[in-house]
């Protein structure tokens, strides 16, 4: 059971199907985009709605006969959904490059299902006067393309749009930082829920949700905060079962390093610059992903995110086969040996995972924690 | 057939590439012990013409693992490396790399003298994400080497703009101001234009030994694919190109006397993706079927010309085309090349190597493998193997499966020709 304030979330995610397919039968265009590199901005202030792609647990038949197994669960159950006919709505997909998987199966998917448009971004990785001045030209062609599909950009359009993205992602980060403080009234199923919704709702109606339930959270109850103080790192976590398991088997999750959560949010944009200047700063200056950075970088920011929760133990929670995570494990691993922080891996296959030992290893972590 | 083995060769001049390949990796060390100074890169791309045309020594950790392969040590570098928590399910290029630079690296009684350490290392933005991963391990292992982190992007051959080449072009001019300010050497344009010179003579003689193997029957065998090394580890050198030279002066002999690599060759047969490093012999097993693979995938990465007039965009062009070419980020483009050279070859039926190592060139083959049927009625056979861990590999399952089609081939033909 989730908590009234979050039906309206929960309510967004389960009807974004026939909210969107309506939409799209009245006149607007939806993108897709798998990963958050993608400006879902740009899209939006030319006027279409950028939807994040997902798979959720299930089985695979159709997919199988397009990708290998050896590819995250996240990107295969993406491909099977459309392959269903589940993202009819979708006039193409906007993929910003992170990783092999996802440019792969953006490929592959205009080659077997319709759209109009489907352009992978080729993001700069290094910040220098050279990268910007590449990464506007690469914007620019995308705001052309765009544009063919029937956009109208302006600098005043996306100026509005930075604005709502700004809105929401500060909503969100309110959040993180309550629940870092210990004084979010939400589970982690719920914030969950919450976040996701932002994923396949149009950006104005996400933020009247956000607003709503923003005024509302001083009224609910606090939550226990009993159980083990646990920040969870990986990509796309694609069902909260397992989030829920982890908190039943005396696991208390205060912070996340995720692509499907915090990350997606962090940071804010900087508005001081043009509208586009301030897109290409939020490009260069977010949250790093394993994608597109070094482990080096990102432990400070994970070290960081362990000393304002409290959190005493990490869960690294994996899509299966993800290159990128699993690269960086084994360095991200022995730093937070070294500074007495145990942690466990958690691999998520296509029917997520939330077996007896599973919840073996979760127990052992937690007894560490709390000894 | 045994799960691990070298191929039967032909060539007079392949088998003079063992030559070859252990000078390249003596002159590596020489550098080492004389001062020159010594960068580790990624290959595919345009770096390795401004190191030789700067006088640098170009190191290849990627092509390092395939040299480990052959020798039957990537399960002492795998056990290493999954020891440090590298799973098992990424690709074996990094984990053979990563256990060889945290063990046998500083072993100077290791086949060919092992590698020298580097002084620079040119650390890739763009590429595939486990190459991205291998230079950060290698920074972090080696923090005394000054590195480069280089931007390229990951852009589908057919979708090139001119933003994507200044870009690339840029980037150029950064590594060489990175080099000249790091070694103190400078770059010659004279010398540079030598360099890419040579680097498109090799490209052209490639295209024209590759081209003889349309012939029937063909001169070669993939079997022999190991004269690639020259193509990663010597573009821009004269030595490429004198190998080369002689590679093409048999081949030419070989196919205007009709000598092909076995007696009676009846199917033609295309390999797409990475070979198995470690069992080359793979090739050879169909040569009893009366098959011979004449052309891959992979090869055709070489293929790229040069403009010789304006080097530095040639190499720009070089670096931004290779990677895309034969991986998942130009699916379409790739596709068009297999059925242009199942055409051309005149191929009777395809091996896809679905390689647990390599996920961006497993993605896209079975679009390749539905549009060669739909288009040439040219029927397929997925391999599941890897290019680099033999534990992924099943001889029993690979022999089974090649067999029946290769029988399939047999009867297609036959029915065919009556």
């Amino acid at each position: 059971m989730v908590k009234p304030a979050v039906l309206p979330f929960a309510q967004a995610l389960d009807d974004h199907p026939a909210t969107l397919s309506e939409m799209v039968t009245s006149g607007r265009k939806a993108l897709g985009y798998f990963c958050h590199y993608t400006p879902v901005e740009l899209i939006h202030a030319c006027g279409f709605i950028p939807v994040r792609i997902s798979g959720g647990p299930g089985r695979l038949e159709k997919a199988t006969n397009l990708v290998p197994d050896f590819i995250c669960p996240y990107m295969k159950r993406g491909l099977e959904r459309a392959l269903e006919g589940d993202y009819r709505f979708l006039s193409g997909i906007v993929q910003g490059y992170s990783c092999d998987a996802a440019c792969g199966v953006t490929n592959i998917w205009a080659d077997n299902i319709q759209g109009e448009l489907f352009h992978i971004l080729p993001l700069p990785y290094e910040d220098s006067a050279d990268s910007r001045h590449y990464l506007l030209a690469e914007f620019q062609h995308l705001i052309n393309k765009l544009s063919d599909l029937g956009g109208n950009y302006t600098d005043l359009t996306l100026s509005h749009s930075l604005e709502i993205y700004n809105r929401i992602r500060n909503h969100i980060l309110h959040f993180y930082q309550l629940r870092h403080q210990g004084k979010l009234p939400l589970t982690a199923k719920e914030l969950w829920l919450v976040v996701q919704a932002g994923f396949v709702s149009p950006p104005e109606t996400y933020l009247n949700l956000l607003d709503r339930l923003d005024a509302e959270l001083d009224n609910l109850p606090p939550l226990s905060r009993n159980g083990a103080p646990i920040l969870i790192s990986g990509s796309v976590i694609e069902s909260p079962d397992i989030l829920e398991f982890l908190e039943n088997r005396g696991g208390r999750i205060v912070a996340d390093d995720l692509c499907s959560g915090m990350r997606s949010a962090a940071t804010s944009t900087s508005m001081s610059g043009s509208p586009m200047e301030n897109l290409m700063d939020r490009h260069f200056k977010r949250f790093p992903c394993p994608t597109r950075s070094r482990a080096e970088d990102r432990f400070p920011l994970i070290h960081q995110l362990i000393e304002q929760s409290g959190a005493k133990g990490v869960v690294f929670m994996f899509q299966k086969f993800c290159t990128p995570h699993l690269s960086d494990f084994p360095f991200l691993s022995g730093q937070l040996k070294a500074i007495h922080i145990p942690s466990v891996v958690i691999e998520l296959d296509e029917m997520s995972q939330s077996d007896e030992q599973t919840g073996t290893r979760l127990e052992g972590l937690f007894e560490i924690i709390q000894d | 057939m045994e799960k691990t083995r070298k191929s039967n060769k032909r060539l007079q001049t392949a088998k003079a590439l063992s030559q070859v390949v252990a000078e390249y990796y003596q002159e590596c060390l020489a550098a080492k012990k004389t001062g020159k100074p010594v960068g580790w890169m990624p290959p595919m791309n345009g770096a390795i013409e401004i190191f030789y045309a700067m006088d640098l020594q170009p190191v290849f950790p990627e092509n390092w693992s395939p040299v480990c392969a052959a020798f039957g040590l990537t399960p002492g570098n795998f056990e290493i490396s999954e020891g440090m928590g590298y799973s098992r399910d990424l690709c074996g290029y990094l984990r053979n790399i990563i256990g060889y630079i945290n063990g046998p690296i500083s072993d100077d009684t290791f086949p060919l003298g092992g590698l020298p350490e580097p002084d620079i290392i040119l650390s890739p933005g763009g590429g595939c994400v486990p190459v991205m991963k291998i230079f950060h391990a290698l920074e972090r292992r080696f923090p005394d080497a000054r590195v480069l982190t280089s931007d390229l992007p990951q852009v589908a051959v057919e979708d090139i703009q001119e933003h994507h080449i200044d870009y690339a072009v840029a980037q150029i001019h950064r590594l060489i101001e990175f080099l000249t300010h790091t070694t103190g050497h400078k770059l010659d344009p004279d010398r540079l234009a030598e360099v890419v010179r040579l680097s498109d003579q090799a490209c052209a003689l490639w295209d024209e030994i590759m081209g003889f193997r349309k012939v029937i029957p063909a001169p070669f065998s993939a079997a022999e694919m190991g004269i690639m090394f020259v193509m990663v580890t010597r573009q821009g050198t004269r030595t490429a190109v004198d190998f080369l030279g002689q590679v093409l002066a048999e081949v030419k002999e070989r196919a205007a006397n009709g000598i092909g690599v076995i007696e009676d060759e009846k199917i033609r047969l295309f390999w797409d993706n990475i070979p198995l490093w470690y069992n080359m012999g793979v090739f050879n097993y169909v040569e009893k079927m009366n098959g011979v693979v004449v052309a891959e995938t992979y090869s055709a990465a070489w293929s790229l010309r040069l403009d010789t007039v304006n080097p530095i965009r040639a190499l720009a062009l070089k670096s931004l085309m290779s990677y895309p070419l034969v991986s998942c980020v130009s699916i379409k483009k790739r596709r068009e090349m297999v059925i242009k050279a199942c055409r051309e070859y005149q191929i009777d039926g395809v091996i896809l190597h679905r390689n647990k190592s390599c996920v961006p060139i497993t993605l896209g083959q079975m679009d390749i493998k539905k549009e060669l049927e739909q288009t040439l009625d040219i029927p397929s056979v997925i391999i599941d193997a890897d290019h680099m861990d033999d534990r992924n590999f099943s001889t029993a399952q690979f022999q089974t499966r090649m067999d029946a089609f290769m029988e399939t081939l047999h009867e297609r033909k036959t029915a065919r020709n009556t």
